[in-house]
């Protein structure tokens, strides 16, 4: 009859719907990371003075609502929200609220970016001492994660912190400083937004510089000693990366570095000086296009990868510019869609040893998608509670690309966990605003004051206001 | 009697669809982000509505009402399925082109069968008593979703409520109404 066959098509349709739907969430396609939590978002606010702030606060203590900040929502793991919470919105609170050149310093609101920053302070001739690569990233976003960047003389980014004020859970205002509310500070910062909303801060800054480019090519067992003789041990180098090859034909073997060196003419900088904007990014998006799709696309990706850094080398660059690089906003733009970060940190004396057993897992994992592989170094440092520099380290950024179905997600998680035990097995420790691919256990591993972190959280915030997914995953 | 099972029918689709129109905007506003884009949604739902109404109008008379109602209870119930997956603003301009067409199709349909079953002199009483129960029916569902959103996530709203429109489909087997005339 006909209404049995409407009931029939009916549930069809139905079951299809439901099937694309539970896929859809399981499966990033627009936005990796937001696509792969399924999470509502009750209300945005955007905190835009002090006293709305205050007030959502209150509120939300009243109400007994749950609180998560988000800056430019560039973590992976779900570290901005929370299912069923407010989440606040902190980018429009980004003013600059003054730059003092005679102590070199710069009083911005959270929710400001690198680049407003920037902008604010090149006009003096001043520059960031610590900042992630690229300057798309708010300050309480990079604060929260404690991040680093290419910078290697200037300590972490916790170091450049002059003072900071924090509203808790109560509402209330705190100046926190290395020599203030400590124990909050240091909690604060790789807090990932669970002591309360990070108001304003006052950074050190250093002056602008003109640097040479000076690159380098080498195999990866002569990478530790050409860092530590001609990077570190030289003082003029003051900012460093390095790629080792992820093409089939050179396979985690070769390498080439970029070290900024001090210039020896700093009359020239006020040539160089004037802050690029963004330039030919088609090109390095091509290569990188075509390494997605198969192993030639990743040998040619890596060729020219290599010749555009041969004619690099020499070029004079100005710090300010260096730390708002463009060949690294694509990989963020392409990694947007369908490709995800991960980061692990590996002490200096144990590369050499460790790199072939990142090889041996990845060989073993044919499908793993891997695009990129940039080296930077971080010193030792374990001022922040979750501080993952436990000695020099040099860290591993791997740029990945990811299917989008359940399988692929597991396929993933499988590799990242294998990579994770072998980089925890030569002391080394991980990156923790990417995805929750990691287990407990491993973050507990890399991060022996996970319990610590987790229970001065529970003590300073009893009841809860701030919260978000990596609590919710990470808490032992 | 009839006229019951009319009112009973209109009250579960009026209770599918206040069901979602209020959770329908968290819809839009997720995909899309401008007031421009809530306009053209709204717009485009009313004008196709304006569009067809006249074909509609013909069409009442000639097929009968129940078949309408039908078009629409099962159209509705499918349309639903694909509110969940809608990712773009593109998307939710296409649903609203469909959801104008059959609420048109509804909006005529309530009217004429409204217009052929009352009698007369009792116009007043008997058109009101249908406004009270569908009404009643509209508010328990708004009400009632509130609260259940708290438990589902927005997507399971949209099943829900097709659920309820298949079941609507259902019912209409039981109406009786007379063959159009030709
Ligand atoms: C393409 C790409 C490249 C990257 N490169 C680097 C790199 O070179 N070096 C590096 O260290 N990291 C890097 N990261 C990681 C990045 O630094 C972090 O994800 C950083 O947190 C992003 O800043 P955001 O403004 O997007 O913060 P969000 O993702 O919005 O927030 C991050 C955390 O900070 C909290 N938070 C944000 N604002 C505040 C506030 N005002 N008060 C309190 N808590 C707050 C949030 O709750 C959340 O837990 C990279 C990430 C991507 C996607």
């Amino acid at each position: 009859m006909k209404t049995a066959w409407m009931v029939l098509l009916y549930l069809f349709i139905f079951g299809l719907s439901l099937y694309f739907y539970s896929t859809q969430l399981n499966g990033p396609t627009a936005d990796l990371h937001q696509r792969l939590l399924p999470v509502e978002i009750k209300t945005i606010k955007a905190g835009m003075s002090e006293d709305e702030l205050q007030k959502i606060v209150e509120d939300a203590k009243q109400g007994g609502d749950t609180l998560s900040i988000a800056g430019m929502q560039h973590s992976q793991g779900g570290q901005t929200v929370y299912p069923d919470g407010i989440m606040i919105d902190m980018k429009p609170y980004n003013q600059i609220i003054e730059v003092n050149e005679e102590k070199k310093t710069v009083m911005v609101q959270s929710g400001a970016t690198w680049a407003n920053i920037q902008e604010a302070i090149n006009p003096y001739g001043l520059s960031l001492k610590v900042s992630q690569s690229q300057n798309i990233f708010t300050i309480g976003g990079s604060l929260s994660v404690n991040a680093h960047g290419l910078d290697i003389r200037n300590g972490s980014l916790a170091d450049t912190v002059v003072s900071m004020r924090l509203m808790n859970a109560d509402g209330e205002i705190l100046q926190l400083s290395p020599q203030e509310n400590t124990e909050l500070f240091y909690a604060a910062l790789g807090g990932y937004g669970l002591f309360g909303i990070i108001l304003d801060v006052t950074l050190q800054l250093t002056d602008d510089e003109l640097y040479e480019t000076d690159t380098a090519r080498m195999t990866y067992s002569d990478y530790p000693s050409y860092f530590k003789q001609h990077v570190q041990k030289n003082p003029d180098a003051k900012m460093h990366l390095a790629r080792i090859s992820i093409a089939p034909e050179s396979f985690m073997k070769d390498m080439y570095a970029i070290t900024y060196k001090t210039a020896s003419d700093q009359g020239q900088l006020s040539a160089y000086q004037e802050l690029k904007t963004e330039n030919l990014v088609a090109v390095p998006k091509f290569f990188l296009g075509l390494s997605r799709i198969n192993e030639a696309g990743k040998d040619s990706f890596w060729n020219a990868q290599k010749t555009y850094t041969k004619q690099i080398d020499g070029n004079l660059v100005s710090r300010n510019n260096v730390m708002r690089s463009d060949s690294e906003f694509m990989e963020y733009d392409n990694s947007r869609k369908t490709e995800i970060l991960q980061e692990y940190f590996v002490p200096v004396d144990q590369f050499e040893d460790y790199i072939p057993e990142m090889k041996a897992v990845l060989e073993a994992h044919p499908d793993f998608n891997l695009l990129n592989v940039t080296i930077r170094y971080v010193e030792q440092n374990e001022k922040a509670v979750l501080s993952y520099a436990k000695e020099d380290m040099f860290s591993l950024v791997l740029l990945v690309n990811q299917g989008t179905d359940a399988e692929s997600i597991e396929k993933t998680q499988q590799v990242v966990r294998e990579m994770i035990d072998v980089t925890l097995a030569h002391n080394g420790s991980y990156y923790l605003p990417y995805f929750g691919y990691p287990t407990k256990a491993q973050m507990q591993a890399a991060y022996p004051k996970t319990e610590e972190f987790f229970e001065l959280k529970d003590r300073l915030d009893p009841e809860h206001r701030f919260m978000n997914l990596f609590y919710e995953e990470y808490r032992p | 009697m009839n006229y019951k099972r009319f009112i009973y029918y209109q009250g579960t689709i009026g209770m599918a669809s206040s069901m979602i129109f209020p959770f329908y905007i968290l819809l839009i506003k997720n995909v899309g982000n401008s007031y421009a884009q809530f306009g053209w949604a709204y717009g485009l739902f009313a004008l196709t509505a304006a569009l067809c109404y006249p074909l509609i109008g013909k069409y009442a008379d000639h097929v009968g009402d129940k078949t309408l109602l039908a078009v629409y209870s099962w159209g509705m119930a499918i349309l639903l399925l694909f509110f969940p997956l809608a990712s773009e603003v593109w998307h939710v301009y296409i649903l609203q082109v469909f959801m104008g067409m059959l609420g048109a199709v509804q909006k005529n349909s309530e009217k004429t069968v409204l217009a052929r079953y009352v009698t007369k002199e009792i116009a007043g009483t008997q058109i009101g008593r249908y406004h009270v129960w569908t009404s009643v029916a509209t508010a328990v569902a708004v009400i009632a979703t509130g609260y259940l959103i708290d438990f589902l996530t927005i997507a399971s709203i949209f099943y829900v409520a097709s659920l309820v429109f298949a079941w609507s489909g259902m019912l209409l087997l039981k109406l009786n109404m007379p063959e159009p005339q030709q």
